[in-house]
Order: structure tokens, then sequence, then C-alpha cells
């Protein structure tokens, strides 16, 4: 690997930059592709994409990574030129920027598996290097019939892509303005800086530029920051994201005076040439600074804003420590419990205990918290994927992605990633008919893909990903499973995800679905403990529905005995805690009975027969059981004994020699003897499986 | 106790720079991830040393050395440039704006410690010199 220099110590880091600016190339890429193909030019996307590569050519200098380097500075270079003619790509750029975005990707995988980063393609950077003069000749050279307050814009420290995506923005009927904002220790004091004021304002408008002003201005300020916006939010609106005056908002349209916006708090008669030679002239929009005290005390402001950004590894330290603090509250609780039943005083104990659960409790879903990251972030490289997709099958896509403001924890979107990346691929790969097969069905020719999630009160995170296309052939997917057609869409999907049905699938061509479905099974029910869900009707489409939980790695967990063993369950997952009485049909050979609940017959499934930990005879004999939903119907699991409620962390099993279907994972109960964690919905499931294999097993040999 | 401000929009970039230079005796560090950020602390609170990127958003280092050197107060302040491969015609720039020196990455931590050195402990005459 590289990373054989000075810095090799920052390579994790590295990676968690370069992973955070490869999405962000990723989309401005995107951008700038739809701006290309409707012959516009995007001087922001290009701006931000070049930034991107320059950062990750330096970083990647540094950590001694020199195939990025390389990939990285062609790209760079041809951007610069774009910046440099407004903003504008050619469309015979686009290609061969998606493929070096992808290749540097691709190294950057090998770096993080710990291995060499392959050599640039030579071909590839040949092509990039020959972007430059094809850059050039798509620079505008048309005049432009908008034109700016040249004082007030400080045209001579615009640079070209800079002026022209103001003048696009005029000219598309945004309004330009210059917002000014006066920075002071107070203010800093209070969480109102530079930063946070941008930050304010960027929801508001498009940032095209912001220059520092030097010079005496009332109120003792020798500094204040002149942000050039395209905006169509009010003039109030802005001044308020700006702490309100002193701060000011004036027109950068030359036709307009300033002074003509009626700016609450703009001082009169300012003249449009007030700032001449970045200088803040005295007094210049200073008064009501007593207003902007009261307007600042603001608890969203005083706490401060900002981003921080903080290696996944740090996190997982202070989850460490707070995992031993649970453990270690689990034999305080035990240890003041032996003390009760020993007859000491403990109440004054117990208050102590039930504060410290209180403050972990919170303290837990504060580093949770710091865990989150915005499923839109998550999301970020389907685009790109939906777009080679879209190129390599020759068919015409849309990808929606409806997410809002969804979070979900890290580590749980680093699994789900791939699993939607599996769908997404299918949609389009396999679902979608060709724009010609889509016409002839009397669909529009361009196919849809849509992906929207929503977080649920219950720690859940829904995802339904659903495609227009052909629906999937049940009659094809049995052929080729070799099995009797399914009769529920629910079994339909267990062929789906039949382990190797893909590759017969891929060679066969004979049904839409089934590429890599096991592993998006596995990865949502068996590694996220999840659900899989899917619907399907022919020509109309097909939808799946993904429920993942929003945190994995702490837990309120049940925790029962079964055969002599202790286990949890996640709260979560339990329906109910019912007492095995009134049971309709005792358990047979098969450890499979019925029992009452609230006059319905419920499944009885014996947990100790379904463990294999039975002592022969007395399958079913549990006298609690825990109602589960599998599948959508309710399950009775029958347990010895239940031992209470506890928070528990949830310590996953990597090993894949000991990952099996059913088990979360363990957990120490506070004494130190690891304990399984049950996915009972899951377990029950797998344990089907294995029977109805058995059963085919059995015909084959018969 | 020197006061070293150092400006990079890349995190790692900044965290590089503390790391090389941390071993000077005595320094504090400021980081700010853009010039703008550089200057509104520049303007609260003085410095030693500026160590600066020139490729950051809003404005690059060059405009921050040309405002810095702009400053009464400020004049003086030393600047160490520390940029990317391909910013080498901004040097001749830079250099005219007031910086002091300047680095291309990949820089070693005895190159830019050896910059830091020469101008934390040399007159601000001196230093302008190199």
């Amino acid at each position: 690997m590289s990373g054989s220099g000075e810095f090799a110590e920052f390579l994790p880091a590295y990676l968690a930059e370069v992973d955070e600016l490869l999405a962000s190339a990723q989309k401005d890429l995107l951008a700038v592709e739809e701006a290309v193909r409707k012959g516009l030019a995007q001087p922001r996307a290009v701006r931000e994409l070049f930034r991107a590569l320059h950062t990750l050519k330096g970083l990647s200098a540094m950590v001694d990574v020199e195939p990025v380097v390389s990939l990285a500075h062609w790209m760079e270079a041809s951007l610069r030129l774009a910046d440099q003619a407004g903003g504008r790509l050619p469309e015979s750029s686009v290609e061969p920027m998606v493929e070096g975005l992808r290749a540097i990707e691709l190294r950057v995988r090998q770096l993080s598996a710990g291995k060499t980063a392959s050599p640039a393609p030579a071909n590839l950077l040949e092509r990039l290097e020959a972007l430059g003069p094809q850059v050039l000749d798509a620079a505008p050279k048309r005049a432009r019939p908008v034109k700016l307050d040249a004082e007030a814009a400080f045209a001579s420290r615009l640079a070209p892509s800079e002026r022209e995506q103001l003048e696009g923005g005029l000219a598309g009927g945004q309004r330009a303005l210059r917002l000014d904002f006066v920075p002071s220790s107070e203010r800093a004091a209070k969480g109102l800086n530079i930063n946070t004021v941008r930050e304010r304002v960027a929801k508001l408008a498009d940032i095209v530029k912001v220059l520092p002003l030097s010079g005496a201005a009332a109120g003792g300020a020798s500094l204040a920051f002149a942000l050039l916006l395209l905006t169509r939010a009010e003039d109030a609106v802005l001044l308020d994201a700006v702490g309100g005056p002193p701060a000011t908002v004036r027109s950068l349209e030359a036709a307009v005076p300033a002074g003509a916006t009626g700016v609450p708090g703009e001082v009169p008669g300012e003249a449009p040439g007030a700032v001449v030679g970045g200088v803040l002239p005295p007094g210049a929009g200073l008064p009501g600074a007593a207003v902007l005290e009261e307007e600042l005390d603001e608890p969203e402001v005083r706490r401060g804003g900002g981003l921080l950004r903080v290696e996944v590894s740090r996190l997982d330290e202070a989850m460490e420590w707070l995992a031993a603090l649970v453990v270690n509250r689990s034999r305080l609780t035990r240890a003041v419990a032996a003390l009760t039943q020993a007859g000491a005083p403990t109440r004054e104990l117990n208050a102590i205990l039930q504060e410290n659960g209180r403050q972990l409790r919170d303290l837990r879903s504060a580093i949770l918290r710091l865990r989150m990251v915005r499923v839109g972030d998550v999301l970020e490289r389907l685009p790109l994927l939906v777009r080679g997709l879209r190129r390599a099958t020759g068919k015409a896509v849309r990808l929606e992605l409806d997410v809002g403001d969804a979070e979900l924890d890290k580590a749980v979107a680093d699994r789900l990633l791939p699993a939607l990346v599996h769908l997404v691929r299918n949609a389009v790969d396999h679902a979608l008919e060709l724009p010609e097969e889509r016409q002839a069905a009397g669909k529009p020719p361009e196919g849809l893909v849509r992906l929207s999630c929503h977080a649920r009160a219950s720690g859940q995170l829904e995802l339904t990903l659903r495609d227009d296309g052909k629906g999937v052939d049940a009659k094809a997917v049995a052929k080729a499973a070799n099995a009797p057609v399914p009769d529920s869409a629910d079994a339909l999907l267990d062929l789906l995800c039949r382990p190797g049905l893909s590759t017969r699938q891929e060679a066969t061509r004979t049904s839409g679905r089934g590429m890599g479905m096991d592993i998006v099974r596995r990865i949502v029910v068996e590694q996220l403990g999840g659900e899989l869900g899917m619907e399907t009707r022919k020509g109309v489409g097909t939808t799946f529905t993904l429920s993942v939980p929003l945190t994995v790695t702490l837990m309120d967990a049940i925790v029962f005995e079964c055969s002599g063993r202790r286990y949890a369950v996640a709260v979560g997952t339990v329906e109910e805690l019912i007492d095995v009485v009134g049971v309709v049909r005792p358990a047979g050979a098969e450890g499979v009975g019925l029992v009452e609940r609230r006059g319905t017959a419920v499944p009885l499934v014996s947990l100790a027969r379904l463990l294999d930990t039975a002592a022969s005879g007395d399958a079913g004999a549990g006298t609690k059981a825990l109602v589960v939903r599998q599948r959508g119907e309710p399950v009775a699991f029958a347990v010895d004994r239940l031992l209470g409620q506890q928070e528990i962390v949830l310590r996953p099993l990597e090993d894949p020699l000991v990952r099996v279907p059913g088990v979360a994972g363990a957990t120490d109960l506070g004494d130190g003897q690891p304990t399984l964690v049950l996915d009972l919905g899951a377990l029950g499931a797998a344990r089907a499986l294995r029977r109805k294999r058995a059963a085919r097993a059995g015909e084959w040999v018969s | 106790m020197p006061e070293v401000l150092v400006v990079d929009d890349s995190k790692v970039m900044r965290d590089m720079v503390v790391a090389c230079l941390r071993p000077y005796p005595d320094s504090r560090f400021t980081q700010a991830s853009s010039g703008l950020e550089a200057i509104e602390q520049l303007s609260l609170k003085p410095y030693d040393l500026l160590v600066l990127d020139l490729n950051m958003p809003d404005i690059g280092g060059i405009e921050v050395v040309e405002f810095v050197r702009g400053q009464d107060h400020l004049r003086e302040l030393p600047i160490i440039i520390v940029t990317t491969r391909g910013d080498e015609a901004s040097r001749e720039r830079a250099l005219q704006a007031g910086a002091n020196r300047f680095m291309t990455k990949p820089f070693t931590p005895d190159s830019i410690q050896g910059a830091a050195r020469a101008l934390l402990e040399k007159t601000p005459a001196e230093a302008s010199r190199g």
C-alpha cells in the first residue's frame, strides 16, 4: 500500500475524508452532466468539483498514493480551465470524468482493504489529459445581456465563473444580492461567526463569493464580510440569518439602484458605490446593536453551530466505554439486590442506581445521536450508479430519492448501502424494460426507480424501493429454481433469495429478478436484524420494503431462561409476553403447537427444540412465551422462565464461521458470562427453511 | 508560546500540519477551515504564524495574504503557504502578495518545521528576506 511515507498514520482519516470528497464530487459531476445536457453552464458545481479533486490530490500526495494523485491531477487541470471559462464543460468530457472518479474510488477501496492501489490506467490518464483543449473550445463567446453593479460586486475580484454564475442567475430570474455581515468577539461567543452565517445563508441562497472588507466601522468593527448571493429569499429573512443589523442587503444588478430594495435597517441615503476598494466606510450600517443582542439571545444561536468531523473509530471508542459502564451497572444492580436480600438498608443505594440508570440512558442517546448520519448522504452514490447502468443497459431510467431528513447509525448505514445498491442494480438491470418494450406496453419510455424512506418512532427505518418495470415472473423464477410455482409474494421472495439462483438466472436470462437477492436478505435480516418484504405485479412493477433498526449496538432486551441457559432478545422485536395456558394443540414431533391468545390460535414454537437444547420429552414445556411477528404473523416462542428486562450491549458475531441465522450477537449481562442475543423471527424462519430443504432432500433420496 | 493558525479546508491536512509543528516548543494551534474563518480569527486574536492553504472555498489563500498584508497590525505576521502541486504558477503571486514561504504538498515534517522555526526565531526583517 502506500502511506509508506511520514504520514502513514493518517491513512484512516485520509480514507474517511476522501470518501466524503468522492461523494460530493460524484454529486457535482452529475449536476454538471445535467447542465451539459441542457446546454447550460454550471459554474458552482464545476468549482466544487475542482476543489474536491484538488483537495483529493493534495491529500493523496501527502499519504503517497500516486495513482490517485495522477488521476485527480488531470481532472483538476481541465476543471480549472472550465472554471476560468465560466463553468462550462463539453459533453465529451463527462464520460472520462466519470471514469476518472470511478478509478479513484476503486483505488481508495483497495487502500481501505489494506491492498496497494493499482497504477492509474494509462489510456484513461491520456484521455483526461486531452480534455484541456476541449474545455477551452467550449468556453462561451456570447455577450451577456445583464450587467452587474461593478462596485457593489467588486467585479475585479470575481473569477470568470463567479461572474458567469451571477449573471446567469440574474438572467434566470433570481436576485443577485450583496449581504454584509459584521463579525465580533461577542457574536463569535454566541456562535455567530462567518462559518455559521455561511451555513445559514446557504440554506436560503446560492453563495457565489464571500469577500472580506476591512476598515474602521462604527461600534468598533474593523472587519465585515460581503456575501454575494443568488436567491429568491426575502431581504428580511436574509438579514435575520446573519443576525440582523448591522448587516445590510443591496442589489448587485446595475439597473437597480442600491437602496431601492427597501431593506429594513438599511442606512437611508447610502450610495451604491459606498464601499470602495474593499474598505467599509465609518458608520456604514451599524445601528441597532442592542436589538441584535436581544435577537441573538436564542438557544439555537447560543449553543453555536458548525460541523465537526469525527472519525468513527473515536465514536466507537466512546461507545466501548459506555458499554463498559452499562455492564458495570448490571453488576452493581446485582450486588445491591444481594445486599437488599441480606437485609441491608439499600434504599438510598437504589435511588442512586435509578438515577445512574437514567444518566446512562441519556449518555447513550447522546452518543448514538453523534453516530447518526443523514440517509440522504448515504445514498449520494446511487445517482451515479444509475447513470452507469443507464449507459450499460441502454435503458432510460429516472431515479427518485425521497429520503427527507431521516438519519441512521453509521454502522447500519455502511451495512445497508450494499443491499440498496443490489436492489437498485436489479431494478434497472432486470426489472425495467427497454424503452421500445415499455412503449409497446403502453408505458412511458423512461422507467422509474423510486427510493423513499422514513424513520418510525419504534426505532426502525423503513425503506421502499419501487420500480415500474415488468414485475417478477413467478413461473420463470420457479423454473430456474427447479421448484413449484410459489403461491404468495413471500414464497416468491424466498425463492428469489435462494443462494445460487442468481447464477442460473443470469446465464439463461429467464427472468428479471434474482441477482444477489440472497445477499440482500442476509444483510437486511441476518446482519441488521431487519425485515425484507416484496410485492410484485406482472407488467406493473415491483416494490421491496426494508425495515432496519436505526442503530444496532445498544438495546433494551428481555432476558429469559430456556433449558437452563440464559438468552436475550431485543424488546423492540417482541410484541407481547404471554403465559402458556390454553394450549389448543400441544407441540408434536416438530415442536410446533397452537396456543390461544385473546381468542385466536397462535402457533407455539418450543424454543428449546428450535435450539436443539431440549431434553427428550420436554418439548414445548415452557410456561411463558414471547410473541414475535414472523412475516407479519404472530408466533409464540415458549421459554422456561423470564428473568427481566435490561439494557444490553450487542456484540455482533463477526467470525463468519460462528455466524448463525437467528443469532443477532452476544452480550455480557454483567456476570462475565457470554449470553446469546436471539432474533426469534429469523430463527423461526431459518428453521422453517431447513425443514423445507430437508423435506426436499428426502424426496430426492426416495 | 507561539500561537499558530493553521488554515486548510481539509481536516486531515490541518491535522498533518499540526502534527508536523507540534514538536516546535510550546506552540499552540488554532485551526480554521476556510480563508474567511482565518480572517475572522486574525481579527479577534493575535497570532505569531499563519500556515495557509491556497485553494479554499470562497476566497483563496492568495486573497487571504493580500488582505492580511493590507492590515497594519498584520503586516509582519509570518505566513507559510502550503499547497498542492499544480499551484506552482501561484508561487510568484503568493510571494509577491507577501507570503514568506511557499511549500508544496507533499511536504515533510522537517521542511515545514524548519520554515516555521526560521520565521518564528528570526526578526521580522530577517524573516521577510527568507
